[in-house]
């Protein structure tokens, strides 16, 4: 017999990380524009990116689980980190519209690839680390 | 939300396996991967408190005695009576150990029971009893 726990929903998080070059360029401006606006990063670097994925909801009663963790690394590896890694966010089709590959333009646009994949009821939260002193949070639009 | 809230890390180390006895021995293999072979981790327990007079001597006493002495350097699933019948994992160890604090602490106080498994894998219980809209 199961001994009764306190109900409802469970938060959890667990971290990926992908490394991609990227660089900020805004087309409709001038060269000494985009340095104004974006200086260094006009030029081509890249990030040790990590990625939190918060997932909410109820515990399986039969597993003790809200999802299977190594199905969402499979998730994730599929839709995320075989794409993003060691890749250049530039040339990928998210970006393609001349969008810039800045951490909240890649974290929404992460957050598109997964709700599909893992239900928006169940994605709670992507938190996105550019490097250990930056990092955006997307709850979604 | 709003004020203060004040979050204190705690830590223990126990073994543990997944394993449900609903399930048989093959597919207690297969939900649980790996995880169903005994092994465990360096927990980490954060707690957190609403307002800015907690008494952090008395929380570290509460948890202490309700959470740490239990657990740590005990293997979860078998050698912990207050775990009989939980699959420990990290889901129900939030909702289990915020049960065990929640009587120990000024009533309304708990905010927050998070359960850090590992640096990858964290669980959060928030108290609630369904899940408000976003």
């Amino acid at each position: 017999m199961t001994p009764s726990m306190s109900p409802g929903p469970i938060y959890v998080t667990r971290k990926f990380t992908f490394s991609a070059a990227h660089h900020y360029w805004q087309p409709r401006w001038s060269a000494e524009e985009n340095a104004r606006a974006f200086g260094s990063l006009t030029v081509t670097h890249g990030h040790n990116y990590v990625l939190e994925v918060t997932l909410v909801g109820p515990v399986d009663p039969i597993t003790g689980m809200v999802m299977d963790l190594a199905e969402l690394k499979r998730v994730v590896g599929d839709s995320v980190i075989q794409r993003f890694d060691h890749a250049d966010l530039n040339a990928d089709p998210l970006f393609a519209g001349g969008q810039i590959p800045t951490t909240e333009n890649l974290v929404r646009g992460l957050w598109d690839l997964l709700v599909p994949k893992l239900g928006g009821d169940r994605l709670h939260r992507l938190r996105l680390w550019e490097d250990p002193t930056f990092h955006v949070e997307y709850l979604g639009p | 939300m709003s004020g203060f809230r004040l979050t204190r890390a705690y830590h223990f180390s126990a073994g543990h396996r997944l394993a449900s006895a609903a399930l048989s021995e093959a597919e207690n293999e297969r939900v649980y991967g790996q995880c169903y072979r005994p092994h465990g981790h360096n927990y980490v327990v954060e707690v957190t408190l609403a307002g800015m007079a907690a008494d952090l001597g008395a929380l570290d006493a509460a948890v202490r005695r309700v959470l740490l002495e239990r657990v740590d350097h005990y293997d979860l699933s078998g050698a912990v009576p207050a775990l009989e019948g939980v699959i420990t994992t990290g889901e129900n160890l939030a909702r289990t150990f915020w049960d065990w604090l929640a009587g120990a602490l000024p009533p309304g106080s708990l905010e927050r029971v998070a359960v850090i498994e590992t640096a990858n894998n964290s669980f959060e219980y928030r108290g609630e009893t369904s899940r408000s809209p976003r």
